[in-house]
């Protein structure tokens, strides 16, 4: 039996191995595209940053006072600052948008002398969108930067010298601000020097990052079984795999155990590539997140990790177990294919509803719809492991158990009976041919 | 001992009724021709046999045993060359020997050895058989049936869609094996030449029953016909 399902094992993953469509699709594709993804964004998103560090500031400067030119020399430090001369805003706007720059400041009449009174001030910023990209939007918000910068230097050096007049010996960033706030947050009994935002932000990244490993892990293991099955009746090759002296048990599980082995190698290939585009778009888990996440104790334990294990395991053995049973019934690998596409629907639901909420803040009709969902099971197990929360995933297991025997005996049944030769679907009908 | 006893076979597949009460034996190292046209009912006769299908009602039994309530022991003893075999496209003719090779047999070089002569195919054994013609196909699925020496090979159209040279080669290597190992060899064609050709014995097979059984010889003498063909056709009454 061991022989025989060893023997097995190897051909199915030879075949499937060496289909360039399965090869390139699911091994090498995610490999290549991902990081292409994201090194391309990557350069674009370095250039936005290049275009906003180093800005071309047009300045119409109605006012002409002493404040406004304080202003332009503030600007002038780092940025290439041009003034436009014209008699009036319309005449400015006119100039403005037949010039490079996309930011046009102006700073009208009045200005030097309602800030020399101490009174608040009116800038107007004019953005000309011509190209639609980020660079153009992240230039407006870095000008409105500097000039929050500049009212902040403005309004501390009036604080001083309202204080100095007063006789006050206050310090004027007291004055301005007199509550400083720093958080700390308390997880599982351990104090960190860490905003809650941040301990949120890695709990939504395990959140986000293994459900979405597992959706697709199961994703690429339903096309493995299905396209296997579908292989033997395509290649007219499950007649005599039926026949030979192997036990139908030992054929079936040599497709599930092939079909795993080519879904984790896929798998793993679209992490490598996903973590890949992630880091290099969105620095989407730091180091210092990572060490916080070491303190905080949000890593799986030994136990965690092998629930994890158990876990997957099982959900893997039902989209097989599901797959087998429906793409028996297809007569080629594209009718496989798209009869399969009816599993995604369940596996997808949970991990994108749970990715952004907790079951038990769902609708009550929602909630058991959603726990009806194999699928959800895992997905409430994987959050519940990270937060050392056991009983839960117990209970997923358990639940992931019921299902999947349920289904592995359907499959079994089919495998046994003649079905599997002579059952198919054609125009959504079960004809029988012999 | 028969090597196949097959007693009031029938077989529906819903209200489609494709054998309807079929009886015959085959003895032991004998080879043994189902004659018919399309649609008589062979291919779900060997189908039975073979252990893919289960009788409606009826009993086969293969060496004595029921191939319904001992089909894994059935499985030991047969080898079976379905008519629209294939072969795994992506593995290589010699990879595809040895995988069948090593459920049958702990030396699985030897029985690659044997299946390597029977199917000709030489050096082309390395390639991947999607790169194989039709006939190449056909004599490396001959070559996995035979090389397992099974007590009871079970031939599906054996020459189906294969040209006269190759067709000529296959018919060959079945008698040439039968001769030399003396197993027992159940066929099927609409073929009537090769069946005259290649079985010792025959049963005639027309809408679900046999018609008439016996060897070529004696077929043509009791019709008075010149081949199987007439004998057929007389037997059918369309003659």
């Amino acid at each position: 039996m061991a022989k025989a399902l060893l023997t097995l094992i190897s051909k199915e993953v030879k075949e499937l191995l060496r289909d360039p469509k399965i090869l390139i699709g699911i091994i090498v594709m995610p490999l290549i595209l991902f990081p292409a993804m994201g090194s391309a964004i990557g350069v674009s998103q370095r250039a936005v940053s290049r275009a906003v560090r180093r800005m071309a500031i047009a300045v119409y400067d109605e006012d002409e006072g002493s404040a406004s030119q304080e202003l332009i020399e503030f600007l002038s430090k780092d940025n290439d600052v041009f003034i436009i001369e014209a008699e009036n805003l319309d005449e400015a706007l006119r100039r403005f948008m037949e010039a490079e720059s996309s930011i046009l400041l102006y700073i009208p009449d009045g200005y030097s002398e309602r800030m020399t009174s101490g009174e608040r001030c009116m800038l107007r910023i004019y953005v000309h969108l011509r190209r639609l990209n980020m660079a153009e939007t992240g230039k407006a918000s870095s000008v409105e930067q500097l000039l929050t910068m500049y009212g902040e230097e403005c309004s501390l050096r009036r604080i001083r010298r309202i204080l100095e007049e007063a006789g006050e010996e206050l310090q004027p960033e007291a004055v301005r601000r007199p509550i400083s706030i720093s958080y700390a947050s308390i997880l599982k009994g351990v104090v960190l020097d860490v905003p809650p935002g941040a301990i949120f932000g890695i709990i939504m990244s395990q959140n986000i990052m293994l459900p979405v490993m597992i959706m697709m892990m199961n994703v690429f293991a339903v096309q493995m079984a299905a396209t296997s099955i579908a292989l033997e009746k395509e290649q007219k090759t499950l007649e005599t795999l039926m026949t030979l002296p192997i036990g139908r048990m030992t054929i079936l599980a040599g497709k599930l155990f092939g079909s795993i082995i080519i879904a984790i190698a896929g798998a793993v290939s679209y992490m490598i590539g996903f973590s890949y585009y992630m880091r290099s778009t969105l620095g989407f888990i730091p180091q210092l997140t990572i060490e916080t996440l070491k303190e905080a104790g949000l890593r799986l334990s030994p136990l965690g990790l092998t629930l994890l294990g158990v876990i997957i395991f099982l959900t893997l053995l039902l989209s097989l177990a599901l797959s087998l049973s429906i793409a028996v019934f297809a007569e080629d690998v594209r009718g496989a294919q798209s009869l399969v596409g009816l599993i995604y629907i369940p596996i997808m639901i949970p991990s994108i509803i749970l990715m952004f909420t907790d079951v038990d803040m769902l609708p009550a009709g929602l909630r058991w719809l959603m726990l009806i969902i194999p699928y959800t099971h895992t997905v409430i197990a994987s959050k519940a492991l990270f937060l050392g929360r056991y009983t839960p995933v117990l209970l997923a297991v358990a639940c992931m158990l019921v299902f999947t025997t349920i289904t592995l005996y359907i499959t079994t049944r089919i495998f046994s009976t003649e079905r599997i030769i002579t059952a198919r679907i054609r125009r959504w009908r079960l004809r029988y041919g012999g | 001992m028969k090597a196949v006893e097959v007693k009031g076979l029938i077989k529906r597949f819903g209200d489609f009724e494709a054998l309807r009460g079929c009886s015959f034996n085959v003895d032991e190292g004998e080879v043994f021709g189902l004659i018919g046209p399309n649609g008589a009912g062979k291919t779900t006769t060997l189908r039975i046999i073979a252990t893919l299908l289960r009788p409606t009602s009826g009993s086969v039994k293969v060496f004595g045993l029921d191939v319904e309530r001992r089909a894994d022991e059935v499985r030991r003893m047969i080898s079976y060359l379905p008519e629209e075999a294939g072969a795994y496209g992506n593995l290589s003719g010699e990879e595809y020997l040895r995988f069948i090779a090593s459920f049958y047999s702990d030396d699985v070089e030897e029985m690659v050895e044997e299946g390597r002569r029977i199917s000709g195919l030489g050096e082309r054994l390395r390639d991947r058989i999607k790169t194989y013609s039709r006939g190449m196909v056909r004599r490396l699925l001959l070559a996995r049936t035979l090389m397992t020496s099974p007590r009871l090979a079970i031939l599906d159209e054996p020459t189906s869609g294969l040209d006269v040279i190759y067709a000529y080669e296959v018919r060959r290597l079945i008698k040439e094996y039968a001769e030399e190992r003396g197993i027992t060899i159940l066929l099927s064609s609409h073929n009537m030449l090769e069946v005259e050709y290649l079985c010792d014995r025959v049963a005639l097979i027309d809408g679900g029953v046999i018609i008439e059984e016996g060897s070529p010889g004696e077929l043509r003498e009791h019709y008075g016909a010149e081949n199987l063909e007439e004998a057929f056709m007389e037997a059918t009454g369309r003659g």
